[in-house]
């Protein structure tokens, strides 16, 4: 859960695409070799990343359950939503929280989440200095 | 140009782009250590691989943001069609003779196709604690259901908790559907296209990609901008690109 602070600039944006984001991009998009290439294709092994799809289930729901459960209806409406939702969460904030947000939800680790936020922004090609 | 293919290398392919293109030397791709990026060139196009090595496998966290990254750069400068990740030949002249060289002129038109554009990615996800307010205060079986729950021990409530979540789960998605509609056509104005990509969480109110003219990206971030205002209490919005353009090169229908 990401709350915004209350006044600022509404749209995130971070300096460098999150892992999660990298996954959802690059494994089910883009251009799929199979189509162009057959003979050369090597059949490399890919660690598998869950690409996260959204099958909703009983955990789903039960979980949506105990969230409404702990709603606080009638006297939250005068509070400021920020706080509200920090008090109820614990306090999450910051462009963490999107992420830790989804592992309460993906029981099985992801492997390729531990080093989320891998910012190399050398080594890019910046178009155009000599060929080697 | 490329080094020869041993039998325990491959070349990873990243992505198509023109031939006029020039790699810096310090590009790295993917792989432990990554090896230097190289564009293989065929008349007018040119394939961005690296070597790598056979007998480890891909997708260490660190090689899929390099793909991405390689991608997203290259995106900023020129047209470039991106391969989705993981794809692997195992000799360079493949890259020529079984990928550039019979798909030449449907690669060349995509690309020409995509010159001076990019992608931008908006997502967008629910404020939980207020989502539910809304939920509640829209769906008076919700709210009654939440009443008979209340206090109640999670066992012995079980089935009425299924039920109100899978109403909730419902009134969600009827909402991010509402509100991907919403974004769409408030943001049409600055795309040239736009597609809804599937929620990847329970929570996510909007995942919408568009192709932009580059010219374009800082209107469409301040329109993205006045949407987020709009909804800040609700939804928390992110933008993310310039990008290459994922959810617009596809293989059916090039470019």
């Amino acid at each position: 859960m990401t709350v915004q602070p209350a006044g600022g600039g509404a749209v995130e944006r971070p300096g460098s695409t999150s892992l999660a984001d990298v996954i959802d991009t690059i494994l089910d998009k883009g251009l799929v070799i199979d189509a162009y290439v057959n003979v050369s294709l090597v059949g490399i092994q890919i660690l598998t990343v869950d690409a996260r799809v959204v099958v909703a289930s009983v955990d789903t729901y039960l979980r949506f359950a105990e969230a409404t459960e702990r709603l606080s209806l009638g006297d939250a409406r005068g509070q400021g939503v920020p706080e509200m939702v920090q008090g109820a969460l614990g306090g999450s904030g910051g462009q963490a929280a999107l992420d830790s947000g989804d592992q309460t939800f993906h029981e099985e680790p992801e492997p390729a989440r531990e080093k989320s936020e891998a910012d190399s922004e050398e080594g890019t090609p910046r178009r155009f200095h000599e060929r080697d | 140009m490329t080094q020869p293919a041993g039998a325990d290398h491959g070349f990873y392919v990243y992505g198509v782009v023109p031939a006029d293109v020039e790699v810096s030397p310090d590009a790295r791709g993917v792989g432990d250590p990554p090896s230097p990026v190289d564009l293989v060139r065929h008349r007018e196009i040119g394939a961005l691989v690296s070597k790598v090595p056979l007998d480890r496998p891909l997708g260490r966290p660190d090689d899929l943001v390099a793909h991405e990254q390689l991608l997203d750069a290259t995106a900023a400068e020129v047209p470039v069609l991106p391969i989705r990740f993981g794809a692997v030949l195992s000799q360079a002249e493949a890259v020529v003779e079984e990928l550039l060289g019979p798909h030449h002129d449907e690669f060349a038109a995509a690309l020409k196709e995509l010159d001076g554009r990019v992608e931008y990615l908006v997502k967008g996800r629910y404020v939980e604690q207020v989502v539910l307010r809304e939920v509640l205060e829209e769906n008076p079986e919700a709210a009654r259901l939440r009443e008979q729950i209340v206090g109640q021990s999670a066992e012995a409530t079980r089935d009425l908790r299924i039920q109100l979540g899978e109403i909730i789960n419902q009134a969600i998605a009827a909402k991010r559907e509402a509100d991907t509609r919403a974004l769409a056509e408030r943001l049409q104005p600055y795309c040239l296209q736009a597609a809804v990509r599937p929620p990847t969480h329970e929570q996510d109110a909007v995942q919408l990609a568009l192709l932009v003219e580059t010219d374009r990206g800082p209107e469409l971030e301040e329109a993205v901008q006045e949407v987020a205002e709009s909804w800040a209490e609700r939804v928390t919005l992110r933008v993310l690109g310039p990008l290459a353009p994922y959810d617009f090169a596809t293989t059916s229908r090039q470019g």
